[in-house]
Order: C-alpha cells, then structure tokens, then sequence
C-alpha cells in the first residue's frame, strides 16, 4: 500500500517538475511584458496545481506557500496587480523558493526558512496592497480548469444557424427556485475569466444539494449575425435556475471573482413565472463535429434536467463556448492543447535498450552487406537491393529513436534563469539573462549533463563577466547587464553560447595571475587566444575577492573537463569593453562518436576525430631521440613528444629509428591544448561508432576510454587521447624540462 | 561463498553442473551461470590485459573478454584443437565473460556434500569432485572473474 502512495508521490514530483517549468516559462514571459491571458492563467493553473497536489499528500509547508503565491497571483490574473519589475522579481523569488519547498517535501536538501518566511511576507504585501478582497478560495470550487484549455479550435468558416431552442420547463417545481441571470462584460473575457467558470460554480452548488437540478439557458439575443461579430464583445447573457435549497449567499461567493466585470442578479421565482424566458430563436454558432471532444461543461449534475434542454444539449453546449473562445480571442489555446496531447512517460532504460538494439541491427546489417559483396551469383543484384532498403529502413529507425532520446534544451535553460537570479542578488548586480532556442533538441543524456557546467558558466558571466553597475554607467552602458545564452545546430553538432555584454577578459590581469600562480613561464610570449584559454587551466581564478559565487579555484579548468568529457569543445572570444562569449561546441549524442579508423600492431582502433588536429607524414629530419629511446617529433617548430601506438600499448615491440622514419602520424590534442604525435600504421577510415562500455564486464584500460564494434563483427577499442598525452608529457617532463615549450597550456 | 555454505548442510546439494574438458583435465561449473556455448572467433587484442586473456568479442552489442582457461589454470591445452569453445557465463554481480575451454563434454548432478575441498576458498578451485570415476575440479567462478575485473574476491 505505502508502495503504491509511493509512486503515486513520484508521478506527483514530476508533475511538480513540469508545473515548475511551465510557472518559469509563464513568470519569464510576463517579465518580458508579454502579459497575455494564457500566460497568466497557465502561472496559475501551475501554482494551483502544485497546491493542489500538495495538499492531498499532505505537504503542509508546500501547501502553505504555494496557497500565498497562488492568491497573490490571483491580483495579476484579476487585473487588480499591474506585474511591475518589481512584483516580477518577487514572484520570481517566490517560484524559486516554491521549487526549493517540492526539493524538500522530495526529501532532498532542507530549505532557509528565512527566505520563505521572506517571500512568503513579500507575497502578502502584494495580496494586500491590492486593495481587494481575499480572492473566495474557500467558495469557488479550486478545480476549475480555464476554458480555452479543454476546447477543440473552432473554425471560424462556419454560417449562422438558426437553431430553435425551446427552453420552456415544466418542471413541477412548488418551492420558488433562485433564479440567477447573469452578463459577462467584457472586462471578464480580457482578464481570462469566463463565463464557464462561473457556470461550474454554479453547478457546484447544486451538485451539494440532494438531487438538485441546474437549469441552464444561454440568452443569444445579444449575439449580432457574424458580419458584425466583434471577437472581443461580450454578447452572451445567462439565466441559470437553482434549487430553493442553494442559498444566495454561495451564489454571491461564486461571483466574488467577478463582480466588479459581470452585472448579475438573483431572484426567487415561483416555477410557473419563469416558464417563457426568451425562446430564442438566434443565430448561435455551432461547432463542427467536435462536439465529442469537447467537456460537456454543464451537464454533468443536469443530467435530470428537463428533456428539451437535454435533446438541444449537444449544440447548446458547445454553442457558449465556441463563442466564448472567438469572444475571448485567445490564440494561444488550439496549440497548447496539441503539445499537451503528444506525451508519455517512457522508462529511459528501455529507450536506451532499443537504442542499443538498434545499434545491433545497424552492424547485423553492415556485416550482411559485406557479405553480399563477397557471394558471386545470380542473385546478387536483387540481394544488393534488398540490402540497400533494408539500409535505409534501419537508418530511420536509428534516427527516429534518437528523437525520442531527444530533448529540448529548455529545461536546463531555464533552470538559467534561477542561477543568475541567485547569482544577481549576491553580487548586487542586475542582469538579465536572454534565451534563444530553447527549442533545440539534444540526446537526453547530454541535456542533464550541461546544467552543472552552464550553472558555473553563467555564475561566472554575472560575477566577472558583467561589470559593477558603477563601471557600466561610467562606460556609457545601460546599467542592467546582459547575457544572451543560446543554442543551435551546427553541422550535426550542437552550439551552446553565452555571450555577455561585460568588459571582456582583462588579458594583462590574466597573464599576471597566470605567471604568478606558475601556470606560465614569465618570459612566455602568448597570443591573446593563448592569454584567454588560460582561465580554464587548473587552479586558476582572477577574481580579486573570493566571493560566494566563483573563484574558488575550481572553476572553469572543471567546466572544460565536463565539456570535454562529453565529446564538445570551448572557445572564447572576448573584446576589451564589448563583452566575452563562450562558445560550447558538443555532440548532438553520448552513444555515437564520430571516429578515425587507423591501425596500429595489427589491431583496428578508433581515435576520437575531435581530438585530431591533423594527419602527416613523418620527415625523419624531425625527429629526436632522447637518451632513454623517447623520441620528440618538432612540427612547423612545436616540440611534441612521438607516441608508438602499438608499442605504448603494449601490442608490439617498441618500432626501430628505420621504421619510424616514413611512419603516418596523427596529431592529436587534449583539453588543454597539450599535443602529442601518434605513430600509426595506417589509417583507414573516417566513420561513425556506437559507443560500447568496455568496463561494465572488464576492468578500466589505461589508454582506452571504450570499445565499439566495426561493421564485421569485431571489437574495436577507442582510445582515450588526453590519458595517451597525459602520460607522454609526464615521462617527458622527467626527462627534459626544456621540452615543455609548447606543451604547456 | 555459496558452495561452502552448500557444504555444510546436512541434506544432499545437488547442483547441476556443466562439464568441460581442458587438455586431459576436466572441470565443471554450475549450469546457472552458463548463458551460451559459442564457437571461439577471432578476439581484438587488449592492452595491459593479463596472459590469460584472449581478447574482447562482441556479444550481440555486449563487450566481453574472453579468458584462456588452460593459461589462466596453467595446464598444456590440447594441441591443435580447431574446436575450441568459449563458455559464456555470468557472475553473481552481473559480470559476464567467456570461458575458453577445449571441449564441452556432458552434464551432471553433483551433490556439493561430495566435494573435497583442495585448498582455501579464495583459489580459483574449490574442490574435486568423483563422477563416473572421473575426477573433475570444481571452479570457483566468482574468483576468476573477480580477478578479471581487477577486485580481488577476498572472501
């Protein structure tokens, strides 16, 4: 039983997640001034949720905040907030903490008390500055679900029907009914309210009353013919009948929201007096044959209700609605509804299993086509072209199943925007951080391992990228700072840049601390490029003060090992005064690595092809031997040490000065720009490989990072560069120091 | 270890096993964690590996090395034998690896009662076995494998 409340808490988490994202998405929106309905309804609808959510499970701290957060919101979504930079800021905060609440109520790191209770007061301040009443949380029924969420788009190509609506009820009712007539203005469709809100209040009410019956009836004599619809006029008026039992006093509670928008009157009447109310025969808009999708708003405890008003149901229904949706003219509703259609919760383990079993049936299928060539016959053509479609079908399958492995970028970004909040108010700085295609989809597996070098990135850009407020303005900058973090597609890899508008990489600064800490000789000629990458060596940080936030000496030398960890690279271009971007170049995925096929003592490898800077030829006129038998190779005058591939791996003996004279080399590069010289015997190919682990059933090898396998079958190791440097450049250090020129970096 | 505390019970532990055939020795293992018998193919060479690894092979997408039995177990293989097999078995903790032996011979009961323990239990033999008058070795799985992976089963 604990079990099931257990995943029930799960899916409740992720929910918390997605509603968490979507309040994001929402908050940066109406910061951006982007104020529409939909937006704040989709805020709220998150907070809400989450509430919601937290109260069964009985996560009484959650419930607390988020039921603040929630009402205050309520001022925004009323028009009675204006969302001011200000108000923005403290929601923000406020969703920061709210996240910080469902970390802990997951059971994850506890929460500063302080700064709920802070943001909590904050909120109330603007509950209360708004002058109005306590939103009637207690009355109006919490489930409701904004209209233009549930309906099916309507197409605005239909004619005006006429439809014979015959609403007369001889219902044998002896107590006089409350009777409630109501009219929308227009005010209530702008603030995204509608009058469907109302109805299921209503409806509400009654469903409390022992077999209470709602009679409903839409009066559309207002409505003019659709040449003079105006989209944004209200035209529809209700009349709503309700058993004697409801008292007014919840009927005045369901329209406490919108009083001030929607003239309303109740009355008691006796059954026989209400009978002719308005029969109208108007022009309704009836909606094509969607009715089925769309909720019976009504209905539901009506379902006694007289026979006329249940045979005209369906069209009368819809009818409100449809217009209410034109009325309300909300453009953002037909496409929220599509996203929210397409997904489901998929196990990632059994993704990655079908991604592997599809990497089966890519090598299953190279092998057969090896084989094909090899068979002489009669059937060759045909097999050959059975061969080719059935290369295509699994080049598809491979490609659809990486989208479903793939993931837009957008929910780390946006987790951005916490980061350089918290970053701002630390250093008392005020940045703005922009995003541009979030849309860009990755590997899954890549999306979560960026958050952690983007976090150090992105704090790193606020505290010494961006300027104190004083220097911007001094420099005739606009106080607020700016950093653009975007991604994109570049030629099958994808393109992460940070870009900020801050005074660019002092380079003297740099190189100062740099020959200080001993990362660089004095006398060290460097070009600026050089003098830029000298940030991401280890143990290197300018910050003048050690703050909170950066300059822990862990820094970017620990974002360019995760970056590179994972396939990519990081450049930087800075101009003094203008600002600095961080170029991230990655892989589009961790199960795929675009290769070098070469051999080396008689074995097939693979060199990763992002390590490789270049292919030559050796000219034995520069090659050195050192004493011990190394050799150091000098290209274009860089000193690198001269690795024997086979030998350094223990596959053959150690190749003689002869054989190395004409040898192929592969100049290969590590994360810090430390390169080396591999001798190989040949090389073969440039391919894409399914990364396979190899120490999942062996042990780690030196000198391999993983193995993949090769079109026939056979196992082929890719090998690990910066260890094959790392170790070069040792044993050279011990021998020479002289030798280090170059490889320094 | 499982075959110890199989020892020590009282009733009879019958634990089928699969016999196999290196040189003119023979040698079982339990048949659980046997998941195929495959023909011995062409290995890729690893570096640093030790002398009784053959090599890695792919295993329908799963990489795995195989290990010469007759070097690990120092014993003179059958000479010229083109029939060599590689037993793929799994460990307890989820290792799997290829046994390379000379021959696969039959299947048989054992009652683990009737196991003479040869040496401490951490040697990659943990005892002999009469069947049919045959003396067979009982192998320690957990051992060789825990040596290959690099973490000495100490146990």
């Amino acid at each position: 039983m604990s079990g099931d409340m257990d995943d029930i808490l799960q899916v409740f988490f992720q929910e918390c997640d997605e509603q968490l994202q979507e309040l994001e998405r929402g908050l940066s929106a109406l910061s951006d001034g982007d104020s529409d309905h939909e937006t704040i309804n989709a805020v709220f609808r998150a907070v809400h949720s989450i509430k919601g959510g937290a109260a069964s499970f009985g996560l009484e701290n959650l419930v607390r905040f988020a039921h603040v957060f929630e009402s205050s919101l309520d001022g925004l979504r009323s028009g009675r907030i204006v969302p001011t930079h200000d108000i923005m800021k403290t929601f923000l905060k406020a969703m920061d903490v709210l996240s910080d609440l469902v970390v802990e109520a997951r059971g994850g790191a506890g929460v500063d008390h302080e700064r709920v209770a802070e943001s909590h007061a904050e909120l109330e301040a603007i509950i209360n500055s708004d002058g109005a009443p306590k939103p009637a949380e207690d009355v109006v029924p919490q489930d409701f679900v904004p209209v233009p969420m549930d309906f099916v788009p309507v197409p605005m190509d239909f004619e005006p029907i006429p439809v014979e609506m015959d609403f007369g009820f001889d219902e044998p009712a002896a107590t006089p009914d409350l009777v409630v007539s109501f009219r929308p203005q227009d005010a209530m469709y702008e603030r995204g309210d509608d009058a469907r809100n109302i109805l299921i209040g209503l409806r509400d009410l009654v469903a409390t009353v022992e077999g209470g019956v709602l009679s409903v009836t839409c009066d559309t004599s207002g409505l003019p013919t659709l040449h003079d619809l105006q989209p944004t006029r209200a035209c529809l008026s209700w009349r709503v009948v309700l058993p004697a039992a409801v008292s007014e006093e919840s009927v005045h509670g369901v329209f406490d929201w919108v009083s001030d928008v929607c003239d309303f009157s109740i009355t008691h009447e006796g059954a026989a007096e209400e009978a002719p109310a308005a029969p109208a025969v108007a022009p309704v808009v009836a909606a094509p044959p969607a009715p089925a999708a769309a909720p019976a708003p009504v209905s539901a405890p009506a379902h006694e209700a007289p026979a006329a008003v249940q045979a005209a149901a369906p069209v009368h229904e819809v009818a409100p609605a449809a217009v209410t949706n034109a009325i309300a003219g909300n453009p953002a509703a037909p496409p929220r509804k599509t996203e929210q259609a397409a997904s489901i919760r998929v196990d990632l383990h059994r993704i990655d299993d079908l991604m592997d079993l599809v990497g089966e049936l890519v090598i299953a299928q190279a092998s057969i086509e090896a084989l094909s060539r090899r068979n002489e016959g009669a059937m060759q053509q045909e097999l050959t072209q059975s061969i080719s479609s059935m290369q295509s079908l699994t080049r598809d399958i491979q490609d659809a199943v990486m989208a479903v492995r793939a993931q837009p970028v957008r929910s780390v970004f946006q987790r951005m925007q916490r980061v350089v909040r918290e970053a701002c108010s630390m250093t008392k700085k005020d940045v703005v951080l922009l995003l541009e295609g979030e849309d860009t989809e990755v590997d899954r597996t890549l999306v979560e391992k960026l958050t952690d070098p983007l976090t150090h990135m992105l704090r790193n850009a606020v505290d010494h990228g961006i300027e104190k407020v004083e220097d911007r303005l001094a420099a005739g900058k606009p106080a607020e700072g700016h950093i653009l973090l975007s991604a994109g597609h570049r030629s099958g890899r994808i393109l992460i840049t940070i870009k900020d508008d801050g005074g660019g990489i002092n380079r003297q600064r740099v190189l100062e601390t740099a020959v200080k800490r001993g990362i660089v000789a004095p006398d060290a000629v460097l070009s600026d490029d050089e003098i830029n990458n000298l940030i991401f060596a280890p143990g290197f940080s300018t910050a003048a003060t050690v703050s909170d936030l950066s300059g822990r000496g862990v820094g970017m030398d620990v974002v360019k090992q995760a970056i590179l960890s994972l396939g990519g690279r990081v450049t930087i271009q800075s101009v003094p005064g203008e600002g600095t971007t961080f170029s991230l170049s990655l892989p589009l995925t961790l199960a795929v690595l675009d290769g070098m096929l070469i051999e080396a003592g008689e074995s097939t490898m693979v060199i990763p092809i992002s390590s490789v800077v270049e292919t030559m030829m050796i000219d034995h006129r520069d090659v050195y031997l050192l004493p011990d038998g190394g050799n150091i190779i000098s290209i274009r005058g860089t000193c690198m040490p001269l690795i024997p591939l086979a030998a350094e791996l223990g596959l053959s003996k150690a190749p003689t000065q002869e054989a190395l004279a004409n040898a192929v080399i592969l100049v290969v590069e590590n994360e810090s720009g430390g390169r080396a010289a591999l001798v190989v015997d040949e090389i073969r190919d440039q391919t894409q490989v399914v990364i396979k682990s190899i120490e999942k059933n062996y042990r780690q090898i030196s000198g391999v990072s993983a193995a993949t396998i090769l079109g026939d079958g056979s196992v082929s190791l890719i090998l690990d560069v910066p260890a094959l440097i790392g170790t070069a450049i040792r044993k050279i250090d011990n021998r020479s120091p002289n030798a280090r020129t170059g490889l320094a970096a | 270890m499982t075959e110890k505390n199989k020892e020590d019970g009282v009733d009879a532990k019958i634990v089928k096993m699969i016999v196999f055939a290196i040189g003119d020795q023979e040698y079982c293992i339990p048949i659980l964690s046997v998941r195929e018998i495959r023909g011995f193919e062409k290995t890729t060479a690893l570096p640093f590996a030790p002398h009784y690894v053959c090599g890695a092979i792919n295993l329908r997408g799963i990489i795995l090395t195989v290990i010469d039995l007759a070097i690990y177990l120092n014993i003179q293989p059958q000479a010229d034998n083109p029939r060599r097999v590689a037993i793929i078995v799994e460990s307890k903790n989820g290792v799997v690896c290829g046994l390379l032996v000379d021959r696969v011979i039959d299947m048989a009961d054992i009652d683990m009662n009737d196991v003479q323990a040869v040496s401490e239990e951490s040697s990659s033999l943990s005892g002999l076995v009469m069947v049919n008058n045959r003396m067979i070795g009982v192998l320690q799985l957990e051992t060789v494998v825990g040596e290959l992976v690099g973490d000495m089963v100490t146990e």
